[in-house]
């Protein structure tokens, strides 16, 4: 183009652009500038600063407009939204409203988004697990999808590696099928939590009940310290944003380590429309901006890439990064792009009281919600009807019964007066979902939102495999559950959509063969060595590890050989 | 400081709740300001008596004091639909109406024992057309107290930093 302007192309030209600012941008962006590449770090939405930015941190229930509860009226224009747990007044500030940014529901799907410096890693429920290999092998072991390009030797180290510096506390169970990590202390089981994992222990060989694993500082190491953040204080408040640090984020950890490096650029306001590929030298030069303050278009030009705007934005992103190369989409050979998507069934859970043990109750507040039961289905062999497993919560509790009936001084001395519940004994799915052709993004052929951007198509829907896992779920744990000798067992099974689990996978997914793949084991383009995806949208199959530790150690591991690919001159 | 000093003077506090007074001033009028709901001075009196009735004031403050009918019409106005504040309203006045006609003065006149008499037989045997209002009345005026700034900060208090968690919390088990 003879009309650029060398000087505003100059003055916009960084070594690395980091498209998303959530918990996989966060980490492209530390590891980068740590080692000296001027970074540029795009981000939708507005800044949110650490502490600073977080106004409901300190508030008590009453200091909410209506105790929390969001208006009829906010709840009407965001039935999306309002289904998701944490819309709430505490933090919905943190969440996209419906009409902010629109998609179209070719199946119904519920798509939880927050778009802001640090995206949903201020919001997310801080678990954290590691795959084995009995995850790395389920597609080929199982014949679906297409074979992970990498194992578990290959990011051993990259967990270890994100797990010291964001800080993760756990027990080490020695279990093969969820293998132990670099921890701080874990957050111990309550009475009656212990007592279900003693009996789980004896009646199964193959089924365990853990301290739930999760992004909390339980005993800060110095390099926690380093970072400006101090010890989890136990309030279970986090999707407000943490004063003290205590979990984990991209605002209160790698993105303000990022910035002493004195490398990173954030620019707040970015809708990245396209990647920019040029055909000429065959590469990718950089990606084209729209402000969403002034709705000016502007280019920014780097070396390399890194896509990691959350799973389907990706795949949005991608899609819409069309060339003379690339009439498909970026990087899109196969036409697997925004196919085989994936998420988490989290329709079922349980519930039931337990009698016993009431010399006990808890104390204090456990941030990491209790236990955790490791994928106990089809681990070591196929012995169901379906494909694949779960995952499950497991957690206790209980609670002040304050009976309302009545009224007068006797109703206010028996609400003052709580009587302590006996046990609450309940439990979640995590299943696992398996990646299907016909479960796609897409882009809308004639919608655009305000940025010019054609709307996300999403064609996302459950199948038989994870009905006859949901009923599973519910007869072992029932009989779990029965075997513990908890009463009152009640199954509840949702009717919700695909999206509400927040753990959407897919689209732009690893594999061996750029035919079938989008990504190679590096996470980098089979068809563009310049571009790479380390979000939700690599992921090839989903397990049913909460999928955000894996993030972080793909995006740490990518950034190193991206970085020595760069010095040997490849990239 | 001045500055903060100045807006709690001027908004209401109900229960921790800060609401916003009613703009015009207009007499008869409640004193918050309400989106939806049209409720007059005396109704807006008449749901404190009945909220003071269910949570009375004994050694420690009771709802008037706390405000909570203000509280019940704040969430009334702001979270339910509109179905139910009409079912709210058309309850109310029907309650004004029969305790009229019962006792040939208004609720408000009424001794302390004759007002918990009216409540506690409506609390076992409502009438259909009190129902809804009495529920969500009754309901709200509990959340309000329990949530209020003054229970959660002196009577049950809401910790905002534990800074700990003990899993064998030892507790009588009577």
């Amino acid at each position: 183009m003879p009309n650029i302007n060398i000087d505003a192309a100059k003055a916009n030209t960084y070594d690395v652009i980091v498209i998303g600012s959530g918990i996989s941008g966060g980490w492209a962006a530390k590891e980068f500038t740590e080692k000296g590449f001027k970074t540029l770090v795009l981000e939708r939405g507005r800044d949110v600063q650490h502490i600073k930015d977080y106004p409901t941190t300190n508030k008590y229930p009453f200091e909410f407009e209506h105790i929390g509860e969001p208006a009829l009226s906010i709840k009407k224009e965001n039935p999306i939204v309002s289904r998701c747990y944490a819309f709430k007044e505490d933090a919905m500030h943190f969440m996209v409203k419906d009409n902010e940014h629109p998609y179209v529901q070719e199946k119904p799907f519920d798509w939880i988004r927050g778009y802001q410096v640090g995206g949903k890693s201020l919001l997310w429920a801080r678990q954290t697990q590691r795959w084995s290999d009995f995850d790395f092998e389920g597609p080929a072991r199982d014949d679906f999808a297409v074979d992970w390009p990498i194992r578990y030797k290959d990011i051993a180290s990259w967990y270890s590696y994100v797990e010291k510096f964001a800080g993760i506390s756990g027990n080490k169970d020695g279990l093969a099928e969820l293998p132990d990590g670099d921890f701080l202390p874990a957050f111990p089981l309550n009475a009656a939590e212990d007592y279900f994992k003693g009996v789980i222990k004896s009646r199964y060989s193959n089924r365990h009940v853990i301290s739930a694993r999760c992004a909390h500082l339980s005993k800060p190491n110095q390099i926690h310290l380093d970072q400006g953040r101090a010890k989890c204080q136990n309030r279970t408040l986090c999707q407000r944003g943490c004063p003290f640090g205590g979990y984990f984020s991209s605002n209160a950890s790698t993105l303000p380590w990022a910035a002493k490096t004195g490398n990173l650029t954030l620019r707040p306001f970015s809708v990245v429309e396209s990647v920019i590929y040029d055909d000429a030298k065959g590469k990718v030069t950089g990606v084209s901006v729209v402000d969403t303050n002034t709705k000016e278009t502007t280019a920014y030009y780097a070396r390399i890439v890194f896509v990691n705007a959350g799973a389907l934005n990706t795949n949005l992103i991608l899609l819409n990064s069309k060339s003379k190369r690339f009439p498909n989409g970026l990087g899109n050979d196969s036409g697997v792009l925004g196919k085989y998507v994936a998420f988490h069934n989290y329709s079922a859970r349980i519930s039931a009281e337990y009698d016993g043990l009431k010399q006990f109750a808890t104390d204090g507040r456990n941030p990491a919600g209790g236990g955790y039961m490791p994928r106990f289905r089809n681990v070591f062999k196929q012995e169901t009807n379906f494909k694949r497993g779960y995952a499950a919560g497991f957690y206790a509790s209980r609670y002040m019964e304050r009976d309302r009936s009545g009224i007068g001084g006797s109703l206010k001395d028996s609400l003052l007066h709580g009587k302590l519940s006996p046990w609450i004994v309940g439990s979640h799915m995590m299943g696992e979902t398996i990646p299907k052709e016909s479960n796609f993004v897409s882009l809308s052929t004639d919608k655009k939102d305000s940025w010019g951007v054609p709307l996300l198509n999403i064609a996302v829907a459950y199948d038989e495999n994870d009905e006859l896992m949901k009923k599973d779920y519910i007869e072992q744990l029932t009989e779990m559950f029965t075997e513990a000798g908890f009463k009152n067992i009640t199954p509840n099974v949702s009717s919700q959509a695909p999206g509400l689990d927040i753990h959407e996978m897919g689209g732009a997914r690893m594999g061996h063969d750029p035919k079938t793949s989008i990504l190679n084991k590096w996470n980098q383009m089979h068809a563009c060595n310049n571009v790479f995806v380390t979000d939700g949208a690599c992921m090839t199959s989903t397990s049913t590890q909460n999928p955000s530790l894996t993030y972080m150690a793909f995006t740490a591991r990518s950034v190193d050989y991206a970085v020595k690919s760069m010095n040997q001159g490849e990239i | 400081m001045e500055r903060r000093l100045v807006i709690k003077q001027v908004l209401i506090m109900a229960g921790g709740l800060a609401l916003l007074p009613s703009c015009l001033r207009e007499q008869g009028k409640s004193t918050i300001k309400l989106q939806h709901l049209d409720v007059s001075m005396e109704q807006e009196n008449l749901l404190a008596d009945i909220a003071e009735t269910i949570i009375p004031r004994t050694k420690t403050p009771g709802a008037k004091e706390l405000k909570l009918h203000l509280f019940v019409l704040k969430m009334l106005d702001d979270c339910y639909e509109e179905a139910d504040q009409r079912l709210f309203m058309s309850g109310l006045s029907a309650f004004n109406e029969k305790t009229a006609d019962q006792f040939s003065k208004s609720f408000r006149k009424l001794s302390v024992h004759q007002r918990e008499g009216i409540l506690t037989k409506l609390e076992k045997d409502p009438a259909p057309e009190l129902s809804a209002f009495y529920k969500i009345m009754k309901d709200k005026t509990i959340d309000g107290y329990l949530n209020s700034k003054y229970v959660m900060t002196s009577l049950i208090i809401y910790e905002l930093v534990p800074g700990r968690y003990n899993g064998y919390f030892p507790v009588k088990t009577a």
